[in-house]
């Protein structure tokens, strides 16, 4: 960055003279002045070279000698220079020179004079050399840094799903960055999470709370988290991050898979339209809690309501951008005339005529505020629940271990296993059904093996409650007895095998008592073998059966 | 709490959520969570999202539900099944009993 000398810094200049009596004068003159420093002072002959390079440098140069000197042709390009010469120069000489002049017989007051002016006008130009300079410095910094940001933003909004194949939007900002934030992402489940929400103001600042909120509401898209989950989160989040003048009006919901119900939570957006194929408004979701960031966590209401749409239902979302929208005429569109538009357009292939009667109230006039609609349908979202990948780092292994009294009064042996053993690779996406199958297995050794319950007492009035403080009662008092889990994984199969074995009574498998159990779909229990039966294969008791041992297989889906 | 109920401010839904495991350790916890149905008949939606574990219990727990409301609720559905609880459900037969999503 260039210097920037001040009013009273004295100009630095070069002297170029003829060594004649009138230029040693005239250099004496001129250095008895506080408003320059003499930088350098050549006598001629120096090279009209050396005289150049100090012109390139931007120096400023004061050239003087008793007759026009030769140099004025060569030099004439420069507007940086000065000549001071004792003689009057013809007109022609004087429309070629493009510097100042201070020519014939001057006073030492006029030169003084002259001289000042000819300082300042230097100082004045150099300033502005440097103003310039540094505005362009700044404003290529901006770009650089407006790049990043986009680069970032881009990246944040990579998982955005806005190619959903039954959403439609419009995303306007009125400034390049937006302050408006449409996110959309499946779950793993097969339903849609759609959020809409708007930051005070619009710009650069707003936008950087999308940041932090879109990277949150990806990160639970994923974990499959409840809307009421999600916006306590968000408002966790940016009642830290947000200064108290600002805050997000938000509205998010989830669409279930089968697309028939909508879960949604509005605060302080604009009344959500539902809307039927032939344009009937038949719902408007309208705030029912306060924006982000505003309230703390203790405060904060994450109520969620849900609501049955019906096939060929679409739900429109928007910011106040979209009713605040300025015609020419200075009106604001309204959410009459919005309904309005979703009435005479409802169809998917009418959003571009809504989109253009949009752009047609507007007109020319600029947009004020960040502006964001979209629509989505209600319909079943063809979106597919997603498979847990498991097939990197696989071994074989064995896992055994032999529980007794203490263990199994105070232990969740069945939780403790499967939460441990799920974190292998070829486990994890299958930990649900492992986790019944040893829970079936086990719980059979241990109620009706060590224990001696009978289900039966299920199915009495209060049958479950009794059944399980009895199992609570029994199990604290149990006095001896020993249940031993062993679980290997065939990696070649790709199959789990288990074996439970316990010390207790024996017990009869009778496959007429499944048959009886099995058949009568409301039953309350006997449930546990009938699954056993069929997601396992290779089922078999042995030792009385006190011992059952079976194999899953792995390659099962889900 | 491992079992949260919320009844609509209309109150003609209410989401019973079970967290993390569902078996004979919330028995209490889950029969409480549908005692009180308020007068709307209600639509009962049993939320899974966040059940990572369950048994045959759970599912005996469930038809004891099923069978103590089902006359003074709208329909229970079960709701944000992954694909194992699905499976499960299915295997078990509960598709001709809940609406499972």
């Amino acid at each position: 960055m260039a210097s920037q000398a001040s009013e009273t810094t004295p100009l630095e200049l070069v002297i170029f003279h003829d060594d004649s009596r009138f230029a040693h004068d005239t250099i004496h003159l001129l250095s008895g002045f506080p408003f320059l420093i003499i930088k350098e002072s050549l006598g001629l002959p120096a090279t009209i070279a050396a005289t150049k390079k100090k012109l390139k440098e931007r120096w400023p140069t004061v050239i003087i000698g008793r007759e026009a000197p030769s140099l004025m042709k060569e030099l004439a390009t420069s507007s940086h220079l000065l000549l001071i010469t004792a003689t009057e120069l013809s007109e022609q000489m004087l429309n070629a020179w493009q510097g100042d002049v201070l020519m014939g017989d001057c006073s030492p007051a006029m030169v003084r004079k002259r001289l000042s002016l000819w300082c300042a006008s230097h100082r004045v130009e150099n300033q502005l050399a440097s103003f310039e300079e540094s505005l362009s410095w700044y404003m290529q910094r901006i770009e650089r840094e407006h790049e990043l940001i986009e680069h970032i933003f881009r990246n944040a909004m990579s998982r955005n799903y806005l190619d959903y194949p039954h959403i439609r939007t419009l995303l306007a900002p009125a400034e390049k960055f937006n302050g408006d934030l449409c996110l959309v992402a499946p779950s793993p489940t097969g339903s849609l999470y759609v959020m809409m929400a708007d930051f005070t103001g619009h710009g650069l600042a707003p936008a950087t709370g999308a940041l932090p909120v879109s990277q949150a509401f990806f990160a639970m898209s994923e974990r499959n988290v409840s809307i009421a989950e999600m916006v306590t989160e968000f408002n966790f989040r940016l009642s830290r991050l947000l200064p108290d003048n600002m805050f997000c009006a938000c509205f998010l919901m989830e669409l279930s898979a089968n697309g028939e119900r909508i879960t949604y939570w509005n605060g302080g957006m604009p009344p959500a339209l539902v809307f039927g194929s032939d344009g009937e408004i038949k719902h408007r979701l309208t705030a029912e809690h306060m924006a982000l960031g505003i309230v703390p966590t203790a405060d904060f209401e994450s109520d969620v309501t849900t609501l049955k749409v019906g096939s060929g239902d679409s739900i429109a979302l928007y910011t106040d951008g979209v009713i605040e929208l300025l015609s020419q005429q200075r009106e604001f569109l309204g959410l009459d005339a919005l309904e309005d538009l979703l009435r005479r357009y409802p169809e998917r292939e009418r959003f571009t005529d809504l989109l253009s009667e949009l752009e047609h109230f507007r007109g020319e006039e600029p947009l004020r505020d960040d502006l964001s609609l979209a629509i989505l349908e209600c319909r079943e979202t063809g979106l597919e629940p997603r498979r847990e990948e498991s097939n990197r780092d696989i071994f074989p292994f064995h896992f055994s271990t032999t529980l007794s009294r203490r263990e199994l009064q105070q232990t969740d042996v069945v939780s403790t296993l499967v939460s441990a053993l799920g974190r292998l690779p070829p486990l994890t996406a299958h930990r649900t059904t492992i986790y019944l199958l040893l829970a079936e297995v086990f719980n059979n050794a241990l109620e009706h093996g060590l224990l001696g319950l009978e289900s039966e007492i299920k199915a009495q009035d209060q049958g479950f409650e009794t059944y399980y403080e009895l199992r609570q009662e029994k199990l604290s008092q149990l006095e001896d007895g020993q249940i031993t889990i062993q679980l290997t994984y065939f990696s070649e199969a790709n199959q789990l095998q288990f074996e439970v074995e316990n010390n207790g009574a024996a017990w009869r498998f009778s496959s007429a008592a499944l048959d009886a159990e099995a058949t009568d779909d409301e039953q309350a229990y006997g449930r546990g073998l009938a699954l056993l039966m069929q997601l396992a294969d290779g089922l078999e008791w042995s030792s009385d059966g006190r011992k059952v041992s079976f194999r899953y297989d792995l390659s099962r889906l889900g | 709490m491992s079992v949260t109920r919320h009844l609509s401010s209309d109150g003609k839904e209410l989401t019973i959520s079970i967290h993390g495991k569902f078996d004979f350790g919330v028995v209490h916890e889950f029969r409480r969570a549908y005692s009180s149905l308020g007068d709307e008949k209600p639509v009962v939606y049993i939320d899974l999202r966040n059940t990572e574990y369950l048994d045959s219990s759970a599912l005996g727990m469930l038809l004891n539900m099923r069978k103590a409301i089902i006359n003074q609720v709208e329909s229970v559905a079960i709701i944000n099944t992954n694909p194992q609880v699905k499976s499960i459900l299915e295997i078990s037969r509960f598709d001709k009993l809940f609406k499972i999503e």
